[in-house]
């Protein structure tokens, strides 16, 4: 349980948290300024936002959890699993879509392809974002459960209301410049759980020894290439096609609430910029999220659930005070993904699907309250479907499973769209719709195909596949796009601003 | 420079001078909490984690307001 100065900490931070979102209800007078921050916030703030959102409540508890069971194989999520992505995001893929003045990726679908992709990849993402919302307050309150011993529903609507009310009012600004608090918040806790914890285990050296020689179970726990005939979920074979390939392109290049954050640049050298920072800051990600884990294996040997593996650490190594300040890193990282998550489905909502069948050509005014609102919508869906995630044994493969079944066909579509002139709108549709049936298809029969526990990776690399091949195969049978379509919208040819080509 | 861009780097300041203030209550607080620690190494990662804070709190009150101070001027002649 807290002490009274941990308390105060963390209701500190609440409050404090709060009130900053609320300042930047001040800078939101139009939708631009809701769902693009005005289109003038500097590379370091988005680089940071863009790393919080993505490291979050998940990959504290979750990734620890993953560590605790699985050994450091788990780092190949921040480290090959995102890298790369945001650096080939930055130089290929940023620079279409800020200069088009495009407000979220099925847009450029939308552009590239045709108004059904468009609709579809967003209702998609809607979908997955809506059902994410649950699994982060689920994830909430997990913690809260075992640090404070607070009943589930009182932390998961703590939680939902604080993060609302910010979004609600502050926009995207609100949310990239909490985040920037957050990150320098759960970089200080984090490493001073870091440090506390190698003090309490003896040390690098000492914690290795004596996790080796606890079973045969725990051999390959500092193995950070896993042989592809291993049981965990992170086979090299999985971590080579699925996640780098593809799950990391397309988390990183299609993800609407890690790209939403690229327009907000005040122009395209910083919209550039911020995935490179934000790719440099990555790399300490894993010594934030992974060690914790490894140290409980020592210190807590017998837990029956991964997911306590931090919470357990964070109560029986830090001190009174760094307990508040963990805690409030732990709460940041939650409300950094849930805030993101608001914004990018008001954003898609609003932009994809709201604007072009409900109303068009509504007043600016119209648009940002329906972002609005549609915001306040989101948080009592994800509020009611919280406990669906308590079926699933991880929490952060819950997620995985979610977005396996359709990044990998949207990445195909994506990628070809981006790089081939000669795929066409059916190619492009028939890939999105084929591929996302392949990838729930295997999910739901995934014993006969995979024999590792879950094959959320296979499935997202052999999902990608099929949605490249059908749509090489659709658009060489169907009319190609005239050259004047994709103007702007494929690699190499001249890439245009909203009205003028440059 | 437009009156655009100055009014840009403003909201920009005052942002970063919220964040600032922010950031640097929480480093003081944390110092407070050394008051409650029990052992040396304890008292010392709550020392370094309160003035990390405080330093980049300050630094980006400290900055920001400098910046506010020359666009309001700079605003005021156009």
């Amino acid at each position: 349980m807290l002490a009274g100065i941990d308390y105060f900490i963390v209701i500190a931070y609440i409050v404090g948290m709060l009130l900053l979102g609320l300042y930047f209800k001040k800078f939101v007078n139009t939708s631009e300024d809701y769902f693009l921050g005005g289109k003038s916030l500097p590379f370091w703030a988005i680089g940071m936002s863009i790393v919080v959102s993505d490291i979050g409540a998940l990959d504290f508890v979750g990734v620890s959890g993953q560590a605790y069971r699985y050994g450091v194989s788990v780092g190949n999520f921040d480290w090959v699993g995102s890298v790369p992505a945001m650096l080939l995001a930055a130089f290929i893929f940023i620079p279409y879509f800020w200069r088009g003045g495009m407000y979220t990726i099925p847009e450029y679908l939308g552009r590239r392809y045709n108004k059904s992709v468009r609709t579809i990849a967003s209702a998609t993402w809607i979908l997955f974002f809506a059902l994410d919302l649950g699994v982060l307050f689920w994830a909430s309150a997990v913690l809260l459960n075992v640090l404070m011993g607070w009943p589930i529903w009182i932390s998961i609507l703590s939680t939902a209301g604080v993060v609302g009310l910010y979004t609600y009012f502050g926009g995207i600004t609100a949310v990239i410049m909490t985040d920037v608090v957050q990150m320098i918040i759960m970089f200080v806790g984090g490493f001073a759980l870091v440090f506390l914890g190698l003090h309490a285990v003896g040390g690098w050296e000492n914690m290795v020894e004596k996790i080796i020689t606890m079973g045969p179970e725990y051999q390959s726990h500092f193995d950070i290439i896993q042989p592809s005939d291993t049981t965990s979920p992170f086979p090299w074979t999985g971590i080579l096609f699925g996640l780098t390939f593809v799950m990391a392109n397309a988390y990183m290049i299609g993800n609407q609430s890690i790209v939403q954050r690229c327009l907000t640049a005040k122009n395209e050298w910083h919209a550039k910029a911020s995935m490179i920072f934000g790719s440099a800051l990555k790399m300490f990600i894993p010594i934030l999220v992974l060690f914790p884990g490894l140290m409980a294996v020592v210190v807590h040997p017998d837990l029956s659930d991964g997911d306590q593996a931090l919470p357990m650490m964070i109560k029986s190594i830090l001190p009174p005070g760094l307990v508040g300040l963990m805690f409030a890193a732990f709460f940041a990282g939650l409300m950094s993904s849930v805030d993101s998550l608001l914004n990018s489905t008001a954003t898609l909502f609003t932009k994809d699907i709201y604007e072009p069948f409900i109303k068009k050509g509504a007043s600016d005014k119209h648009y940002l309250k329906v972002g609005q609102i549609t915001t306040l919508v989101l948080l009592i869906f994800g509020v009611a479907t919280s406990p669906i995630s308590s079926d699933f044994p991880g929490i952060y493969v819950a997620i995985q499973t979610f977005m396996s079944y359709f990044q990998g066909p949207l990445f195909a579509i994506l990628l070809l769209g981006i790089f081939w002139k000669r795929t066409t709108q059916w190619g492009g549709l028939s890939a999105l719709i084929i591929g996302i049936a392949f990838a729930v298809f295997l999910n739901v029969f995934k014993e006969h195909f995979f024999h590792i526990e879950d094959p959320f990776l296979y499935i997202s690399w052999w999902s990608f596949l099929v949605g490249f091949i059908i749509n090489v195969i659709v658009s060489l049978c169907t009319k190609k796009h005239e050259e004047k379509d994709l103007q702007g919208l494929v690699f190499n040819t001249k890439i245009v601003t909203e009205n003028t080509s440059i | 420079m437009t009156e655009i861009e100055l009014l840009n780097k403003i909201k920009t300041a005052k942002i970063n001078r919220a964040l600032g203030v922010f950031i640097l209550i929480f480093g003081l607080i944390v110092l407070v909490a050394i008051t409650f620690t029990e052992t040396f190494v304890q008292q010392m990662t709550d020392l370094v984690a309160g003035m990390v804070l405080i330093l980049i709190g300050g630094g980006m009150f400290w900055k920001s307001q400098m910046n506010l101070v020359q666009l309001s001027t700079k605003n005021k002649t156009l």
